[in-house]
């Protein structure tokens, strides 16, 4: 995420679009580094911090206090709570909507189904959850048959699925929370069981994966991501907020699909080690914007304009990611 | 006020016995001390003198007999103080702050200043012109301005009244001016009523502040008189008298022309402090204790030993007395503790050779007799005497020329005394040199040539017959009257 | 009480505060303000009440499990506390009587402190896991508004601070029992002669440590307004850094209240420095070692030289 995010804000940097954005990183995953992390560049003068936050909720104090300052705070993938920020996610309800959908489209007489659920407790794991179960309402042939917890780990997934696979019937698919799909598969094949089709990421292991079974027996799946161009949205979107546009408080991104037939390209672009990615341009973005301005005009009265009349002179943006 | 008060006991012991274990610590004692008097208490170092300090003031409670005292005597608020010889103030503390973990109704605000008047005033009273800082942290006062802290705290009223002050050693770290102060408060405290016992290995203060003395041993009350009634050498006597059931040091004191111990024989041992030793000489180190023997021991061995590196073939050993700090490693077998010593000597390419190992256990176990059916037992199953033994012959099977053993006697039964004494003799004979620091009369004399220690430095070279109990306690104690 | 003795060693902790906090300025002048200050502190405040903790068990002991204690109150904090509030303030209660059972068990039993308190760290992590197995909470309203409070002249963070060192000050330093709490690291058997009870006096400290730890919790939510089973998990070893920076020793009942303090919001300006001078957190931790080295290094040149006069 830091190098698309560097590759991408560069040429905004020097075409004066922004004066600086600067990247922050803390060694560990803790908010409370984060929190104090956030207070230095209230402190430095940044005009915006946009933030990948390692708590929805403990990054609150902080954020306030760059509101307050008159800091704009646009909070992405990791997102926070506190009312003043903006939030940028990715649509996990529809992630779990969409895997069914496509399950349901290979497996049209119904299927034995495993669901891999991620950290229990965080919201992603609950809206991904959430969607799977409101789809399956439409397909009552789809059958859920266990669910196991991968903690979003390849190797904590492999030893959960492995640990139920004895005891569970025949498995034609598996539903995931990305960034699973390889440990399940290392599962299925030690257990010397047919293959189900998984849901792939936008990891570069699990489509290498998937292209050599695809190759070796004609295997088919899709994959569904949240792609780390998600931090290039809450870039312009920092930007187009300091230039004054009014941006609705929160957005919605469209999830990364690789379809079959994209795949063997997709992969051709793809470092070893690292993750298909979908750029961002200021143009999408503002298109993103422009729809999320709609789809607000349409479901609430029209007088809720966020207030951003704060910060006119853009100089620059930031970002903290975990 | 002293006109007022009737003749009653501050405290009374009537039969009073105190048992550590096996060990008798005080064995039947009568003591009562009444207002206005100085005793003196004088006895060897095991005698039983700080045991009695402590039944006296309360820490301890006597296991048989009775203690009665019709002052507060023990907890807080006591009026039974005992200042003692080792330093017991809070060194991170302030004179004023020391006094105030000692005095129950120091609370409140503005107790720092009550505190502060509080001990410079007891401070003024004994030591006049003292000079002492009393809000300065003790740890960046001299030794001997803690001393005296101390000592005005154990005569501060805290919240009551001193009735009786137990002093041990209190003029060891002061200088004669200063111990002259106390001395003349402890007779203006006794002369306004109250009681002091008043401990000290200076023969001369005790005579020069004690109504009464009084001599202890082995646990017991030997000896109690007005202190007019004794001399320095009645005193001497009354202390000490050791039991000679060891072999006479005369007779043992072997025959003219031995090869060992001869003047011809050379010199394997000389430092600055004029400590020397000869090849195949046994020496002893004596005094009371905690006057630099043990520190002359440490200077000299870690001077001969210490190297990154150790030796093949060491040039000293050394025997501990003090067995579960310096001496046992609890956590191994007898002969892993025995061969400990030998273990760079024996080993092939840096591993041990066990076989070599088991063989020199079996042949230290028969030679000094260590009671164990199985070598590789845990030290710690065997006894105290036994484990001095493993001790002895780690020290021994090493090939270093030289021994050196501080107290290595503690805790040690007659009979296994007696079997290391001849294992020593026998050893000096074939040649080794023994430095051996002894706290009894009775191991001192068994040494060829004698060092008395006293307050750090040597005070006496005794050798052949001067080596006797009496010329041993009259160089320890210093006869000074001033 | 220091009238005479000032020594360049016991100054040492304002020095260093002194020169970092000049430092700061220098190179962002925005932080030299009513705000500034407040944002450059005020997450220091549970660190400084967490080191006073800290401080009364290092009068003779050491205490790792501050971070984990720390955690599990503010796990308390923000979910009991705000949903059941006599039951929170009893749970806390509870914390802090547990605190010092454990001060009077290390005494009896003469246990190390540093094997107790390792493995108490493991019980309170398990409890605040339990209580608390994702991150999030709330913080009671009063508290947040408490933490957020803006008093004339000065921001929160820095009365915080004052109060805290002055408070921690006339506990430890000036009151009587404080004095006996010291005495205990000086030279327990002396204290136990005056005829304390020691078993008692431990409970004390470690009952009070547990009192500021309580504290350090609150201050937390009321900061980040939400909590987790490790929010704090640093705090063992910045408690620790920070009651050394501040001239305090690990044995001997040699420590200052007020050095602590200034340790702690040392420790946290090094890493805004930091930050200012745009060096990568991954640092971070290091250059916070490289200060507590330095303070080190200058003391022990000080003490030398004390030592020489």
């Amino acid at each position: 995420m830091l190098a698309a995010w560097q590759a991408q804000t560069a040429p905004a940097v020097k075409t004066g679009v922004v004066a600086a954005a600067d990247a922050f990183t803390i060694g560990e995953n803790q908010p409370t580094d984060q929190a104090a992390q956030i207070q230095n560049l209230i402190l430095q003068g940044y005009d915006a911090i946009v933030i990948d936050a390692a708590s929805t909720t403990a990054l609150n104090g902080a954020v306030q206090e760059a509101c307050d300052a008159g800091v704009v705070v646009v909070s992405f993938d990791g997102i926070v709570t506190a009312p003043c920020a903006w939030k940028i996610v990715n649509d996990f309800h529809e992630w779990g909507r969409e895997q069914v959908d496509y399950m349901a489209k290979r497996f049209p007489d119904g299927a034995n189904l495993l669901e891999v659920r991620g950290l229990p407790g965080t919201f992603v794991d609950d809206d991904l959850h959430q969607g799977i179960v409101d789809e399956l309402k439409h397909y009552p042939k789809l059958h859920i048959v266990s669910s196991v917890e991968g903690d979003w780990a390849q190797d904590v997934t492999q030893q959960a699925v492995a640990g139920v696979l004895p005891s569970l019937p025949h498995i034609d698919g598996v539903l995931n929370q990305g960034g699973e799909a390889y440990g399940v598969a290392q599962a299925f094949r030690a257990s010397q069981r047919e293959m189900p089709v998984i849901i792939f990421s936008n990891a570069q292991d699990e489509l290498a994966w998937w292209a050599e079974q695809h190759r070796k027996n004609g295997y088919q799946s899709i994959a569904i991501s949240n792609a780390p161009g998600i931090a290039m949205v809450a870039f312009w979107v920092a930007q187009r907020i300091l230039a004054g546009e009014d941006v609705p408080k929160h957005l919605t991104v469209p999830l990364y699909h690789i379809r079959q037939d994209e795949l063997s390209e997709v992969l051709a672009h793809t470092p070893k080690g690292s993750v298909a990615d979908q750029i961002f341009t200021r143009a999408d973005v503002e298109r993103l914007i422009q729809q999320a301005r709609d789809t607000q005009a349409a479901s609430t009265q029209p007088n809720t304009a966020p207030a951003t009349d704060q910060a006119k002179n853009p100089s620059a943006a930031q970002e903290i990611q975990p | 006020m002293n006109t007022s008060q009737p003749v009653e006991a501050v405290v009374a012991l009537r039969g009073v016995h105190k048992q550590f274990g096996a060990v008798r610590a005080i064995d039947g004692i009568d003591l009562t001390l009444t207002p206005g008097e100085c005793v003196g208490l004088v006895g060897h170092n095991g005698a039983g003198k700080s045991t009695l300090v402590n039944l006296i003031n309360g820490t301890l409670k006597p296991s048989r007999g009775e203690i009665d005292s019709h002052v507060t005597r023990g907890g807080r608020g006591s009026a039974i103080r005992s200042v003692f010889q080792e330093l017991s103030l809070c060194p991170n503390l302030s004179a004023a702050e020391n006094l105030r973990i000692a005095h129950p109704t120091l609370k409140g605000l503005g107790w720092r200043r009550r505190a502060g008047a509080e001990i410079r005033t007891s401070l003024d009273q004994v030591f006049p012109g003292h000079g002492i800082d009393t809000d300065a942290r003790v740890d960046t006062l001299s030794i001997a301005q803690r001393q005296m802290i101390e000592i005005a705290i154990g005569f501060a009223p805290r919240g009551g009244q001193a009735r009786l002050v137990i002093l041990d050693e209190p003029t060891s770290s002061l200088d004669a001016g200063i111990a002259e102060q106390l001395l003349a408060y402890v007779e203006r405290f006794c002369a306004e009523g109250g009681t002091v016992v008043f401990i000290s290995h200076m023969l001369g203060e005790i005579f020069r502040v004690a109504s009464r003395i009084v001599v202890m041993q082995d646990g017991r009350v030997v000896a109690e008189r007005a202190s007019q009634d004794f001399d320095r050498d009645s005193l001497v006597d009354a202390m000490g008298h050791v039991a000679q059931h060891a072999p006479s040091a005369e007779q043992r004191r072997h025959a003219e022309g031995s090869v060992s111990a001869g003047a011809a024989s050379a010199t394997v041992i000389e430092d600055a402090a004029g400590l020397s030793a000869r090849r195949g000489e046994i020496v002893g180190l004596a005094g009371l204790a905690g006057h630099g023997q043990a520190e002359a021991l440490a200077k000299l061995y870690f001077a001969g030993t210490s190297g990154w590196r150790a030796p093949r073939q060491p040039r000293m050993a050394f025997v501990a007395g003090d067995r579960g700090r310096d001496g046992v490693l609890p956590l191994w077998s007898i002969l892993r503790n025995l061969s400990l010593s030998v273990l760079p000597a024996g080993a092939h390419r840096g591993a041990v050779d066990r076989r070599a190992e088991a063989t020199l256990g079996r042949e230290w176990q028969q030679r000094i007799g260590i009671r164990s059916d199985d070598l590789g037992n845990p030290i710690t199953s065997l006894s105290g005497g036994n484990q001095q033994k493993v001790l002895f012959a780690r020290a021994l099977a090493s090939s270093a020329p030289i021994v050196v053993m501080d107290d290595p006697m503690r805790g040690v039964d007659v009979g296994t005394k007696q079997e290391v004494y001849a294992l020593i003799r026998a050893e000096a004979d074939a040649g080794r040199t023994f430095l051996w620091y002894s706290t009894e009369t009775e191991e001192v004399c068994q040494c060829d040539r004698v060092f008395v220690f006293r307050d750090g430095k040597i005070s006496a070279e005794l050798s052949g017959a001067e080596i006797n109990e009496e010329r041993i306690l009259a160089a320890s104690f210093e006869m000074q009257e001033n | 009480m220091t009238r005479h003795s000032i020594s360049p060693r016991k100054l040492l902790p304002l020095i260093s505060f002194s020169v970092l906090l000049i430092a700061t300025f220098a190179l962002q002048e925005r932080a030299m303000s009513y705000l500034g200050l407040n944002l450059l502190f005020n997450l220091t405040i549970p660190i400084a009440l967490a080191t006073i903790g800290q401080l009364l068990i290092m009068v003779n002991d050491i205490d790792l499990s501050v971070g984990a204690f720390v955690s599990l109150v503010a796990c308390i904090v923000s979910t009991l506390l705000v949903q059941h509030p006599w039951l929170g303030w009893l749970a806390l209660a509870g914390l802090v009587l547990a605190y010092a059972a454990l001060g009077a068990l290390i005494h009896r039993f003469e246990l190390p402190a540093i094997v107790v308190t390792l493995g108490m760290s493991f019980i309170w992590g398990g409890l605040a896991l339990v209580i608390m197995p994702a991150p999030g909470g709330t913080s009671p309203e009063w508290l947040r508004a408490l933490m957020t409070v803006k008093p004339p002249l000065a921001p929160m963070a820095v009365v915080a601070a004052l109060l805290i060192a002055a408070a921690a000050h006339l506990l430890i330093m000036r009151s009587g029992i404080g004095t006996v709490l010291r005495g205990l690291g000086g030279n327990s058997r002396s204290v136990a002669r005056a005829g304390w009870r020691l078993s008692g006096l431990y409970a004390l400290t470690y009952g009070l440590a547990g009192v500021f730890g309580v504290l350090a919790g609150l201050t937390l939510v009321g900061l980040y307004t939400s909590s987790g089973a490790s929010v704090a998990s640093s705090y063992t070893l910045l408690s620790i850094a920070g009651v050394i920076l501040g001239g305090g020793e690990f044995i001997g009942g040699r420590v200052s209240p007020i050095g602590a303090v200034l340790g702690a919001l040392t420790l946290s300006l090094a890493g805004s420095l930091l930050a200012f001078m745009h060096i990568s957190p991954d640092w971070q931790i290091g250059a916070q070692g490289a200060v507590l080295i330095l303070v080190l290094a200058a003391r022990l040149l000080f003490t030398r030289r004390e030592a020489l006069i």
